[in-house]
């Protein structure tokens, strides 16, 4: 084929349903969600009224309407979050972050690393492979931690959801005192030279570091690589989102203003402390908090004491220092415990201080 | 052939070995599927994040749930 060399023949364009199951289907699915999404509540509320005879002034009312308007509501936001989230982690890897971070002594590498920390996707039965392999390529043990701290604590899903139910002031504060706990935490940890205090097998076993590879995918496969995402996870959390938004409905129609105020309001001072002990052993989903969140803002709950606790919840869950325990001594553990919870507790008396 | 998939066995990591099995359904022939969950060995292999699958000795990918049909690409390279 000689002429192809001058004129290269236009590529045969795949065929329609090909394309259109590459992602191409996601073009009109964008509007067709927006619109769904504006008519939730005029829905839910009519659903409520008509349909289950409630009055939405009503205790009951106010919660069914809270509930039917939330859950799809937050599963569409969800959605739409872990697609773009998702389609974004295929460019940054845990090799990357780790060669980004090896040998970065000192507190800007604690600072790259509660960066990173937010947008690299991690699970953390990942932990432990992650922190061997960050500490045996030299990464210091503070900047790991850092690393450590803000990858559960900023969840890149709950920021957005943040972002798209309150506006971007809290989705800012959220971040910003996430990263700032995570940058201290980890600087902390690194201070205290706690190296010793690493199981001896971490430092023993052999090791090996693999290079990290720059994977070339086609955005077709980044754009499927995301729907799958949203199957995997969407399709996990569901039932820790509906039992979040059915707390939150509880708390909205049933819970009395004055109370939350009380127990949760500016003037308690032991309600911040309450929130991390109440929030550690809990273990949900990030994207399960929001709702319930959502529910104590509204009933007047403070906002310090409403991140505090989410971030107990998300931050410092019960499994994942179960699972640290394999790599770090209980003494390194309860110093990690500690420093993480005093910072959550700081940055709920700032904001109960200052907002 | 030998399929490796490294993970502690969460849920991620399940759905990996499933795929890689059915993979090797696809494929036929005498093939294996082992599942590796031992931190240790991880470590030797240099894997950060779970799941991850190495074909014959060799690390193909790492944090990724792949497809039946993505694992069976990889199978026939």
């Amino acid at each position: 084929m000689p002429e192809l060399e001058c004129c290269p023949r236009p590529v045969p364009k795949p065929s329609g349903p090909s394309s259109w199951r590459r992602g191409g289907w996601l073009l009109p699915a964008l509007p067709a969600w927006f619109a769904v999404y504006h008519f939730l509540e005029p829905v839910a509320n009519r659903l409520t009224t008509r349909v289950f005879g409630l009055d939405l002034a009503s205790r009951a009312g106010s919660a069914l309407a809270f509930f039917l308007y939330d859950s799809p509501k937050v599963l569409l936001l969800l959605s739409l979050v872990v697609l773009g989230v998702t389609f974004m982690q295929t460019f940054i890897t845990a090799e990357h972050t780790r060669d980004v971070l090896a040998d970065r002594a000192g507190a800007w590498g604690n600072l790259l690393a509660a960066l990173f920390g937010i947008f690299t996707p991690f699970c953390s039965c990942s932990a432990i492979p992650l922190f061997i392999g960050f500490v045996r390529v030299g990464v210091p043990l503070g900047v790991t931690f850092s690393y450590l701290v803000a990858a559960p604590m900023v969840n890149e899903v709950a920021l957005f959801m943040l972002l798209g139910m309150f506006g971007w002031k809290i989705a800012a504060i959220y971040a910003g005192t996430g990263v700032a706990i995570a940058f201290v935490a980890g600087w902390v940890l690194g201070r205290l030279k706690m190296e010793r205090h690493l199981e001896p097998w971490v430092m023993e076993i052999p090791f090996q570091a693999q290079a990290a590879t720059r994977t070339r995918m086609a955005t077709s496969d980044r754009l499927a690589a995301a729907v799958q995402g949203v199957r995997d996870i969407v399709g996990k959390v569901w039932p820790y989102l509906l039992a979040g938004i059915a707390v939150g409905a509880f708390i909205h129609g049933y819970v009395p203003q004055d109370l939350l105020a009380r127990f949760m309001g500016k003037g308690a001072w032991w309600s911040v402390p309450l929130a991390v002990l109440v929030g550690v052993p809990l273990y949900s989903n990030a994207a399960g908090v929001i709702p319930i969140v959502q529910a104590l803002l509204g009933k007047g709950a403070a906002l310090g004491t409403t991140l505090a606790f989410m971030m107990a919840v998300i931050g410092l869950s019960l499994p994942e220092t179960i699972i640290l325990r394999k790599v770090l001594k209980p003494r390194l553990i309860a110093v990690f415990i500690g420093v993480v919870a005093a910072g959550i507790m700081l940055v709920g008396y700032l904001f109960n201080l200052i907002l | 052939m030998l399929i490796e998939v490294f993970g502690s066995g969460c849920a991620r990591c399940q759905t990996l070995e499933k795929n890689a099995q059915q993979a090797l359904a696809q494929l036929g022939g005498e093939h294996a599927v082992v599942k590796v969950s031992d931190y240790a060995a991880m470590a030797a292999r240099g894997i950060l994040s779970t799941p991850a699958l190495a074909i014959d000795g060799q690390l193909r990918f790492q944090g990724k749930v792949a497809s039946a049909a993505e694992i069976l690409e990889l199978l026939k390279v």
